[in-house]
């Protein structure tokens, strides 16, 4: 192939190689915010996503209610189980929860990690190459999105918020490889376990918490739920239920293999969360641990 | 007119990707299969083969760069991706005939490659870190036969629509 190395061509691929990792580099560094031709084509696209996606969703839907006719019958037999029991669950969770607002107003303390606004949101599009596991919602910085919220389905945490635009956002899924993407959690054992998800197994499609003291409790089949020390998650958001416990690499700590609750396929209406208590200011943190110094 | 269709209908199959991964019922054969939909840049690709090569590379320059934008957010792997395999296969069908099983194959061969140039960017910049071996079984082959579904359905209605529009433009 001479034809294919004549100046002109070879020189404009060497640009187009520079251009590219000039790009990479580019999208790659952390951004505090997409610049505005993005949002703005962003903007655009989502508009026509939410128009298409939708009447397929309705059709999808009706798809979806005949197969659950189906399984109605098994379905009906296990729930009818199940809502015996929640009669009685029901009586003392009403009970804990009074006696907890009393407790609260006897301590005056009002506001807790706990609290949060949901904004309710629907899926319009998903990133087609599998690579990057991301989802665009139907709203945005006008209503009151921001950026690193978490984001949940009916069966628990599902991400958080990467970038926002003006009436879209992007949901980066906890079953990414991203290496900087972290979660604050608590393992609900008899003494309370705190650790980070960090990474996701792509094979077994578990969620990993690292780095857990050696001597820590963990059973299989206990919960794990955020722990609001993160700055932006409310406490007590469901992320999965622990499966596996190993020793890591060297031995000297234990890694949870956690199934996560949410399915992060086939997601339609989720909620973003937005805590009502205080953020701390990073940047005033920062400024703190400097003057220690 | 019809120097707008493959703006209109490379903007639909943009949308439609996405949808379809959203609606496609994943574990329906194989859980660990990955099923990457490339119906936009099969029709860039057709669009290349039987419209004008030009005009191929201009649309893959545009829409790998609302790709990236759109749905990726790393700028740069498909804008550099869907020109260069439009060039590529370009440059293949001058040497080969242009009938409709070769050029389906063609096709499929362009995929194969953005897929492992995309891969190999990917694994660089560590977002995935799937070995290679597990990348062509898990990922690559159910891609590839995914695509080759879209194609038989497709194919002969583009090149039909292709050939008639590079007629028209002249």
């Amino acid at each position: 192939m001479p034809q294919f190395f004549l100046n002109k061509r070879l020189i404009i691929l060497l640009v187009s190689i520079i251009i590219l990792v000039a790009l990479i580099g580019f999208s790659l560094r952390d951004r505090e915010q997409l610049t505005w031709p993005e949002r703005f084509i962003k903007d655009s696209t989502g508009w026509v996503q939410s128009l298409v996606s939708k009447p397929t969703h309705f059709v999808a839907g009706f798809f979806e209610n005949v197969e659950d006719l189906r399984i109605t019958y098994n379905e009906n037999k296990e729930l009818k189980k199940r809502l015996d029991k929640l009669a009685s669950l029901e009586a003392q969770v009403h009970l804990l929860d009074k006696e907890n607002t009393e407790l609260r107003d006897i301590l005056d303390k009002k506001e807790t990690l706990r609290d949060y606004d949901p904004i309710q949101a629907t899926v319009i599009g998903r990133n087609p190459d599998h690579w990057h596991e991301m989802v665009i919602i139907n709203k945005g910085k006008v209503d009151g999105i921001k950026e690193n919220m978490p984001v949940i389905t009916a069966k628990g945490l599902i991400g958080k918020v990467k970038n926002i635009s003006q009436f879209t956002s992007t949901i980066q899924l906890l079953s990414t490889m991203d290496p900087k993407y972290r979660i604050s959690s608590i393992i609900q054992a008899d003494k309370e376990v705190f650790g980070l998800v960090e990474g996701y197994d792509d094979q077994k499609e578990l969620l990993l918490i690292k780095t857990i003291p050696y001597n820590a409790e963990i059973k299989k089949g206990q919960n794990v739920v955020t722990s609001g020390l993160g700055g932006v998650f409310p406490e007590g958001l469901v992320i999965g239920k622990v499966v596996d416990v190993v020793p890591d690499q060297y031995g000297l700590n234990l890694t949870a293999y956690v199934k996560p609750g949410a399915n992060f396929y086939d997601i339609e209406n989720v909620m973003v969360i937005n805590r009502t208590m205080v953020q701390p200011d990073v940047s005033e943190m920062v400024d703190d641990e400097e003057e220690e110094l | 007119m019809s120097r707008f269709l493959p703006f209109v209908l490379f903007f639909l199959l943009f949308i439609l990707e996405s949808l379809f991964v959203e609606l496609f019922p994943v574990k329906m054969f194989n859980k660990d299969w990955v099923f990457a939909p490339h119906f936009l840049i099969a029709s860039i690709l057709l669009l290349t083969i039987y419209g004008s090569k030009k005009h191929g590379v201009w649309y893959g320059l545009l829409f790998g760069l609302l790709f990236d934008i759109v749905y990726t957010e790393v700028i740069g792997i498909y804008l550099f991706m869907f020109p260069l395999t439009a060039y590529v296969i370009s440059k293949m069908m001058k040497i080969l005939q242009s009938n409709i099983i070769i050029a389906t194959f063609v096709v499929l061969l362009g995929i194969s490659i953005l897929e492992i140039v995309a891969y190999e960017m990917n694994f660089l910049i560590h977002i995935t870190t799937t070995p290679f071996p597990i990348f062509i079984n898990t990922r690559l082959l159910p891609t590839l036969i995914l695509n080759f579904v879209f194609l038989v359905l497709v194919v002969y209605p583009l090149k039909k629509q292709f050939e008639k529009m590079n007629e028209q433009l002249g």
